[in-house]
């Protein structure tokens, strides 16, 4: 069966085809965008976060009452942390990556409030800080227990020492992180810092800012009145563990309030919350899409097939075989799908190039419109299979019944 | 050319077993014009239908230029249909999304042909029927005599060792049935075998050969006083 | 006659039930696409007062870093305690409001019961007024309470039933971090969408638990939970320097009931400027800002960009499904071609032909925008399963999204019917009479 026939068929009863086609089309700018989002979450989701996320889990102790000693409580409650069996190790620290909030600094190779800073995430740990997090040293030396000192809630002053994140490092010496090792960095204009140890990969704790590796460990404990524990367990043990810490730390004291008892885990799931659930409804939206379109091309079909069937008699009664008429209905629809496709080509690319504009979207990879193209040509010649069929099984006496 | 022997065919619904045909037999040979009438409901279309091997039957045997057709898969029917029968119908069936030439094509498309001798087939059958004008034309813009000739162009356009007309003047006027009479005459003249199912006696009269069909059976065939007609005609 | 064409209708949708299923379903989905996205946009955009939302202005004056200015910076979005108390002090306009989050531990009276944490407000007299909060109990407290640091406490609907088991409270005592607060006030179910009395701290999150004074929270140095900023250090350590350094924290409301008190108020703001400005302080050109309600949401970009996104997808999605339909509705029509013809015939003119199937039309729209009623209701709890608390209360729906739901179903299939009708009411009387 040739084209030429089939095309010039079409020409004449062109309304439903275009609208197959404008349906395909717009389809496939919708396909085509939404893929590009969900891929571009997928993304942004699959970072790493660099600390050990399957058996890490958090938890903050809010002390009140006059005779709550918050130093004395912060170290006892870490020793025994620590000397529970299946603990790795814990610390106190203010926040963890992904959590959402925490603390941001500036840093600067060079004192004066002239030089240009550079924004970076603060996490305060103490010498079992790399171990907890599951931290990798590149390269330098870890804090030992004497750098560690306590901080009061309103201080200015900063330590001597500090870790940064290789990216951090990047930054701020551009030709290569190494040159920060036992440099001097400057934090509040003109307070100095030796960097005494870099690390491979943190995150900060706002997985939305583009500095999102910019990391400084520094080492110190926080007397803020309200102290976060961060607990790092041995692979499994960690749902057993944090009913058993909680109750320990609650039994320990009365003058505080133990909550927000988190794991990583779903400290990552509540921070790509936004982003996982655009990729569910963009999910939902591509299949309920497509099956919309193929029931669309159904309706349609079996419409035209019945339409005409004195017609396919006729055909069949002139000598065509079944293949022959499946064939015709097939081909019908791959030539109104080959319009719709190429035209939701031009409409997905545009469209994206509007979004990217307005919603600063990052283009699309120059693969998914092809794909998407053969996609939906599979799906329309899957859709119209059942009503060809019905076509090519009218029997040839129908040209010669009398209606 | 045409044999059937005890042919039967039943139609059944739910309720109801309607015998269409029993026990049905006529012989057809090369280069007759036969007509088949009878009233309505004795089963001129099933005769038609089975004859142009659209229908199956129950049982007996129907031969088609010396082979047996009766029990042949459906592509063979249609390669068959293609290749030997030229379809006319009552209400022409011409396509009509499609013009005048790509009408006739249709049989020859599934034939299988090149496009060039699909195109001087075409030229050649439209010459006949006097309509190589009106190549572009869609059926809607012809009149019913028209339609017809381009029906009778594409029954031909395979050059089929017979053709079936199922009331081929039934749409038409009296005018219109004169010319389109005349061609089919010339078109048997020219050696083509013709099966003509009509209910209008004064047609029949132009056949050399009237079958009457009465409660799907033959009941009446002139060959016994003209067997002398078919020679002549070949 | 119109009761005639329902019924013309209704026997035609019966006729080809599956095709009616198909027609009534793409309606349904496209809606139901539609409405969950712009229900959830519709309430992110909502206005949250909308009887003074223009007579309430979030006030802007800016005490922030010189670096990087250029004229399209905009000011810092909260006040330093300095600019804040000064502004109370000034009392300039009609209603004012200093406001920050803060978090307490609050100690049931009873041995038994744990103590708990909760979200608290510290703000001023005028913020019951201001924002029109609903009271079950009691009142507010007054700008003396303000003055006098008095220890008194508004509190929730919710914790006042966690806490008095829901009896009228006011006069009672509640301790909270040490303290002892008497209840002034509770207040009932009050949650303005977004809550746009502190977007910097999130727009969708939910009121506070208590509301406290402002100078309670800051002679007790109560933790801020919210957002602090800080463009240079304090000079020096403790809460007093914290206080007096270039660190903002707090949220200013003001309530200016006319042009000209607006007028007012933005010129004493700019003179209020100037005099910090002598004293060494605004190092910025002058940037101060007003701005209502729902100029301030749209400022700070309180419909989220992803939902944007997704209204402009849910668009397209009911394109396709009308496109869907009138490719449907078409073949219905023209199927129809041979009882049209028969109608135009026995004497049927264009126009009744054309109302006919208009009317079949809109009850298949009618009948998709109840089923996309339902869908929309699904999608809605869908995504409140797929993004969690933040959509609780963003993914209701009101009687303004059921009627616009509906409408829109009809309005969509009417606009689906229309040239699918108009072919139809364009058939030849006599081409369908003809046998064949």
């Amino acid at each position: 069966m040739e084209i030429g026939p089939i095309w010039r068929a079409l020409t004449r009863n062109k309304t439903g085809a275009i609208l197959i086609a404008l349906q395909i089309a717009v389809t496939l700018a919708i396909i085509v965008n939404a893929v590009a989002i969900i891929q571009e979450r997928s993304r942004l989701m699959a970072r790493p976060s660099g600390v050990d996320e399957p058996n890490i889990f958090y938890l903050s102790s809010i002390g009140f009452g006059d005779d709550f000693n918050e130093r004395v409580t912060i170290q006892e409650d870490l020793d025994a942390i620590r000397n529970t069996p299946g603990v790795v190790n814990a610390i106190q620290s203010n926040s963890v990556p992904l959590r959402g909030g925490g603390w941001s600094m500036g840093l600067q190779t060079e004192p004066g409030s002239e030089s240009e800073s550079s924004g970076v995430a603060v996490y305060f740990i103490d010498e079992h800080g790399l171990d907890t997090y599951g931290l990798e040293l590149v390269a330098g030396e870890n804090f030992t227990a004497a750098d560690v000192n306590w901080r009061e809630p309103q201080a200015v002053e900063w330590p001597d020492k500090v870790l940064l994140t290789q990216a951090m490092a990047e930054t701020l010496y551009p030709d290569g992180f190494m040159e920060a090792l036992g440099n001097t960095v400057y934090i509040n204009g003109n307070e100095p810092m030796t960097v005494t140890g870099i690390i491979k990969q943190m995150q900060a704790p706002w997985n939305g800012w583009n500095g999102v590796e910019r990391v400084m460990l520094v080492p110190q404990h926080t007397l803020f009145g309200s102290t976060r524990y961060i607990v790092r367990t041995e692979p499994g043990q960690r749902d057993r563990l944090m009913p058993e810490i909680e109750d320990m730390l609650a039994e320990r004291s009365r003058d505080r309030i133990i909550r927000g008892m988190t794991t990583m885990e779903e400290t990552r799931e509540r921070s790509y919350q936004g982003d996982s659930g655009m990729v569910g409804i963009l999910i939902f939206v591509v299949s309920l899409l497509t099956a919309i379109t193929a029931l669309g091309i159904v309706g349609l079909a079996s419409f035209s097939v019945s339409r005409r069937t004195r017609q396919i008699g006729t055909r069949r009664a002139l000598g065509a075989t079944k293949p022959a008429i499946l064939r015709y209905f097939m081909t019908e629809n791959f030539l109104i799908s080959i319009i719709g496709v190429l035209v939701g080509a031009a409409l997905a690319i545009g469209l994206n190039m509007w979004m990217v504009q307005a919603f600063s979207l990052t283009p699309l990879g120059w693969y998914l419109v092809p794909v998407a193209m053969v996609l939906l040509l599979i799906v329309g010649q899957i859709a119209v299979l059942g009503p060809a069929r019905r076509a090519a099984s009218v029997p040839p006496a129908v040209a010669t019944r009398t209606v | 050319m045409l044999s059937m022997q005890n042919v039967a065919k039943i139609y059944r619904t739910d309720t109801v077993e309607t015998h269409a045909l029993r026990a049905f037999s006529m012989e057809v040979a090369e280069g007759e014009f036969v007509a088949v009438t009878g009233p309505s409901g004795s089963g001129k279309t099933t005769f038609l239908n089975i004859a142009g091997l659209l229908e199956t039957f129950e049982s007996g045997v129907y031969k088609l230029d010396g082979s047996d057709v009766s029990s042949l898969s459906d592509a063979k029917r249609s390669n068959v249909r293609n290749e030997k029968i030229g379809f006319i119908f009552q209400s022409f069936n011409l396509i009509p999304d499609l013009n005048v030439f790509d009408n006739v094509d249709v049989p020859l498309r599934y034939r299988g042909f090149k496009s060039a001798e699909r195109k001087r087939r075409i030229e050649s059958v439209l010459e006949t029927v006097g309509l190589a004008s009106r190549t572009k034309h869609l059926p809607s813009q012809l009149s019913g005599g028209q339609q017809q000739r381009v029906a009778i162009a594409r029954a031909l356009a395979g050059e089929p060792r017979f053709l079936l007309a199922d009331e081929p003047t039934g749409n038409l006027d009296t005018q219109m049935a004169a010319s389109v009479m005349a061609l089919l005459t010339e078109i048997n003249q020219r050696g083509t075998t013709i099966i003509m199912v009509t209910h209008d006696p004064s047609l029949a009269e132009q056949a050399t050969r009237n079958i009457y069909i009465r409660d799907g059976q033959v009941s009446e065939d002139s060959s016994a006083e003209t067997l002398s007609a078919p020679e002549a005609a070949a | 006659m119109f009761s005639y064409y329902i019924k013309l209708g209704w026997l035609s949708i019966r006729r080809n039930p599956i095709l009616s299923i198909l027609m009534v379903s793409a309606i349904a989905v496209g809606i139901g696409a539609c409405m969950t996205v712009l229900t959830v946009n519709y309430l992110m955009s909502s206005n949250p007062i909308p009887h003074k939302s223009d007579q309430l202005f979030y006030v802007q004056v800016d005490s922030w870093d010189p670096n990087g200015f250029d004229e399209n910076t905009e000011p810092v979005d909260q006040l330093t305690y300095i600019d804040a108390m000064n502004l109370m002090k000034a009392g300039k306009a009609f209603r004012q409001v200093a406001s920050n989050r803060s978090g307490l531990v609050l100690e049931p009276s009873s041995e038994d019961e744990r103590p708990f944490l909760v979200d608290a407000r510290t703000t001023h007299a005028d913020f019951f007024p201001m924002f029109d909060l609903p009271f079950l109990y009691g009142a507010g407290w007054d700008k003396s309470a303000d003055d006098a640091q008095e220890q008194v406490v508004v509190l929730s609907r919710e914790i006042n039933e966690r806490v008095f088991g829901g009896e009228d409270s006011v006069g009672k005592r509640v301790t909270m971090n040490g303290l002892n607060f008497r209840v002034v006030g509770v207040i009932d179910e009050w949650m303005p969408v977004p809550k746009f009395y502190d977007v910097t701290n999130g727009a969708f999150n939910l009121p506070e638990d208590v509301y406290i004074p402002f100078s309670v929270g800051v002679a007790n140095q109560l933790s801020r939970n919210g957002n602090t900023n800080c463009w240079k250090e304090p000079d020096g350590e403790g809460f007093e320097a914290f206080l007096a350094g270039e660190c903002v924290w707090i949220q200013f409301w003001a309530e200016l009931r006319n042009e000209q008190e607006k007028e007012a108020y933005m010129s004493f703001l700019n003179a209020y400027a100037e005099e910090q400005k002598a004293l060494g302080r605004f190092p910025r050109p002058l940037n101060n800002r007003l701005r209502n309600v729902m100029e301030w949401m749209e400022h700070q970009e309180v419909v989220e960009e992803d939902a944007q996104v997704m209204l402009w997808l849910s668009m397209l999605f009911l394109l396709v499904c009308l496109l869907n339909t009138i490719g449907l509705l078409l073949a219905k029509f023209l199927g129809k071609a041979g009882d049209i013809g028969l109608r135009r015939a026995l004497g049927a003119t264009k126009g009744t032909l054309f109302i006919q199937h208009l009317i079949e039309s809109a009850m298949i729209g009618l009948a998709g925008g109840v089923l996309g009623l339902g869908l929309t209701w699904l999608g809605l709890k869908g995504v409140q399963r797929l993004f969690g608390d933040f959509l609780t209360h963003l993914a209701t729906m009101d009687w303004v999204m059921v009627t616009t739901a509906i409408g829109l179903a009809i309005v969509s299939a009417l606009l689906a019917g229309l040239y699918p009708t108009w072919r139809a009411c364009n058939i030849a009387p006599a081409s369908q009479l003809k046998t064949q």
